[in-house]
């Protein structure tokens, strides 16, 4: 037979473990609440029984046999609630409330015991009462018995103990109650995990675990999962959008590339037509194509990985410093305000040759976009949340709000900038990087639109400190 | 000079041996690993030419067997890989210079002629001397005719390389890559902005100057 699903899940076994432990301590507690209460009920009776016992002895030892004879009967008038009982040595009876000894046999020893007394109500009815006794040899060796009806303490401890017995049962009940609530929830959690895992071994790169906030670790695991998965989705789509994209964008210079080299070998057929030029032409779309294919390599190699190479402990300052220097002189050779603000004493553990590469490309952007007059600025600064952010604004045209996010992706070109050389690929590996080393690329406006100029644009990759 | 192409791609060997020989070198080319290892252990050579990816033997496995013999010929690296770690395990193996393909035919004689001078200025100096430029590696200063000129430490290295490169065209990632030790290839023209304000230096104010720009290729400093 299989258990229903509940009872196979490990937090309801957890919650069996720990209902046990539950029930043993609760027991160990019960148990020391009986003692002190119903424990302590049987204490006293016996306490007074022994008094009584000694009150009678001393008579005895006053006044001898018919002194204690006096006593008892005297005591069984009254409305002591004792039942007494005198005998010879020989245990034949004397005198007493009761007939004789609930005692089977009796060595000499004082000796206690339990047992019934029967009595008759207002009815008639015959109604077994317990009852609890001390038997003892007298000096003279006559034997006393001293009994008490303990029938009220009885129901209190009777009580006592069925409040226990309640008490513990609502234990388990609460506890297993609390246990399958506690699970259903635990494993409603992992069955959306597991649910997700099985989509995704279907194909289903888009399913998703349910984050319910609580910030556990199933949360924390559902984020951690849901993460995975945007990335390695990503990484199909980037894939495939790699794919459809070389064809595209290696077809149309090759296309191109094809057409110039036909038209010049019929002018050359025809004896007219400049073979030098045609062949520079031709070399120079050839370039064109490999510096394509070299960028798109670089970036599928870069996100395929999911990490850079060969990381280093550096200091963001010294590399952007280095990409100052080299690109400084063209700045001003092409009428630019350079300016840099580079914050020290900050660490990263970065591919250096990546991080230069990304630079060169935003500066390479900045230059190409920023009409002469215009301003460019590289800073390096430590961001509130502790993180390291490289960033150059320039005072370009900007890009458009809506236009941000789509210019990252491989191969977008904005219209305005179809007359720029470039492929379209240098944000792309500026993100592409910033991922592979657990960051991240932000696009904002630049320093905002005065006349003519701006309103610029600001590209910020951001890294997580070392 | 005399250089060896150890290349399996034949009409790849054939254009640089072309292309070589034009440049007045002399070639000889092996179509495999083995083929190319028993070449160089019999000839002298001034530069090898080796692919990384060939039959029988690969160019990583040839050159750690030679440079085991004690052979120290300057090997320039052609590779298809054109990864950092594969340019790093290449120069590992004992490689000298690394250069992806597809490649310029200019940036390849650049380079393989870089290399065979490297052999010949193995000795430490201290004084670097081209016709009238003088520059002295100690004392980090640098004289024409006898006028000192200032430059910046990255201009001066960027001189460095070109006086101990005198008379050979340099080409634009050569520098990049030598000078400042990047190997990407910027969409702008960065280098040729530090190579005129360099040239504006050492040539301004001199009846005749002596950094030309090689067309297709890049630089070169003349005597």
């Amino acid at each position: 037979m299989r258990l229903p699903r509940i009872f196979r899940t490990t937090p309801f076994r957890l919650t069996l473990l720990f209902l046990a432990l539950f029930a043993a301590s609760a027991s160990a507690f019960l148990a020391y609440i009986y003692i002190a209460t119903a424990g302590e009920a049987t204490r006293r009776v016996d306490q007074l029984i022994t008094r009584e016992m000694r009150t009678l002895q001393s008579a005895y030892g006053r006044a001898g046999t018919d002194a204690l004879n006096q006593a008892l009967i005297e005591r069984a008038a009254s409305e002591r609630p004792y039942l007494y009982l005198l005998m010879k040595p020989d245990g034949a009876r004397i005198s007493g409330s009761i007939e004789e000894s609930p005692l089977e046999s009796f060595n000499g020893e004082a000796t206690w015991t339990s047992f019934q007394v029967t009595e008759f109500d207002v009815q008639g009815r015959e109604i077994d009462r317990p009852a609890r006794g001390l038997q003892e040899r007298l000096s003279g060796g006559e034997i006393l018995f001293v009994g008490a009806d303990i029938a009220e303490d009885e129901a209190y401890v009777v009580k006592i103990v069925r409040a226990l017995w309640g008490a513990g049962a609502l234990i388990i009940v609460l506890g297993l109650a609390g246990g399958v609530v506690v699970s259903r929830n635990v494993s409603r959690s992992m069955t959306g995990l597991t649910n997700v895992v099985d989509a995704v071994r279907n194909g289903d790169l888009s399913a998703r675990a349910p984050v319910r906030g609580t910030r556990d670790e199933l949360d924390e695991l559902a984020v951690g999962l849901n993460e995975m998965l945007d990335r390695l989705e990503r990484s199909m789509a980037g894939h495939k959008h790699t794919g459809d994209a070389i064809a595209h964008d290696l077809r149309s210079p090759l296309t191109r590339l094809r057409a110039r080299l036909e038209a010049s070998f019929l002018d050359l057929e025809a004896g007219r037509g400049d073979p030098q030029a045609a062949f520079a032409q031709a070399l120079d779309d050839t370039d064109g194509v490999l510096k394509t294919f070299g960028a798109v390599l670089a970036i599928a190699r870069l996100q395929a990985a999911g990490a850079a190479p060969d990381p280093v402990l550096f200091d963001p300052a010294d590399l952007a410093a280095d990409i100052c220097e080299l690109y400084e002189p063209l700045c001003e050779d092409d009428g630019l305000d350079f300016k840099a603000e580079l914050a020290r004493g900050m660490a990263i553990r970065a591919n250096r040759e990546f991080m230069a590469q990304a630079l060169a490309n935003l500066m390479d952007n900045a230059i190409k976009y920023t009409p002469k007059g215009g301003a460019i600025m590289l800073r390096v600064r430590r961001r509130s949340s502790g993180e390291v952010e490289f960033s150059v604004t320039d005072t370009g045209p900007g890009v458009p709000e809506e236009d941000r996010t789509r210019v990252v992706e491989r191969f977008v070109r904005l219209e305005n900038s179809r007359n720029l050389p470039g492929a379209g690929l240098g944000l792309s590996l500026v993100a592409a990087v910033a991922e592979a080393h657990g960051g991240r690329v932000e696009l904002s406006e630049g320093p905002g639109k005065v006349g003519e100029i701006g309103p610029g644009l600001r590209v910020a990759v951001i890294l997580p400190p070392a | 000079m005399r250089i060896l192409i150890v290349e399996d791609d034949l009409e790849a060997a054939a254009v640089m041996v072309r292309g070589l020989t034009e440049s007045g070198h002399e070639c000889l080319s092996a179509a495999d690993g083995e083929a190319g290892l028993g070449e160089a252990r019999q000839g002298e050579f001034d530069v090898m030419i080796v692919d990384r990816m060939m039959p029988k033997m690969d160019g990583v496995t040839l050159v750690e067997t030679l440079r085991r013999e004690g052979d120290q010929t300057p090997v320039l690296f052609l590779s298809a890989l054109g990864e950092i770690n594969d340019r790093v395990d290449g120069l590992k193996a004992g490689g000298d210079d690394y250069l992806v393909k597809p490649y310029a035919f200019a940036e390849l004689i650049a380079r393989v002629e870089a290399l065979a001078r490297r052999r010949e200025t193995g000795s430490v100096q201290t004084l670097l001397r081209v016709g009238e430029l003088e520059m002295d590696l100690i004392g980090r200063t640098v004289h024409r005719q006898g006028r000192e000129i200032d430059l910046q430490p990255r201009e001066f290295q960027l001189l460095e390389f070109m006086m101990r490169h005198a008379g050979q065209a340099v080409t634009r990632t050569m520098l990049l890559e030598k000078v400042w030790e990047y190997h990407f290839d910027p969409q702008t023209n960065v280098i040729d902005v530090h190579v005129s304000r360099l040239r504006s230096k050492i040539d301004k104010g001199f009846d005749r100057p002596m950094l030309q720009t090689v067309r297709g290729a890049g630089y070169r400093l003349d005597a």
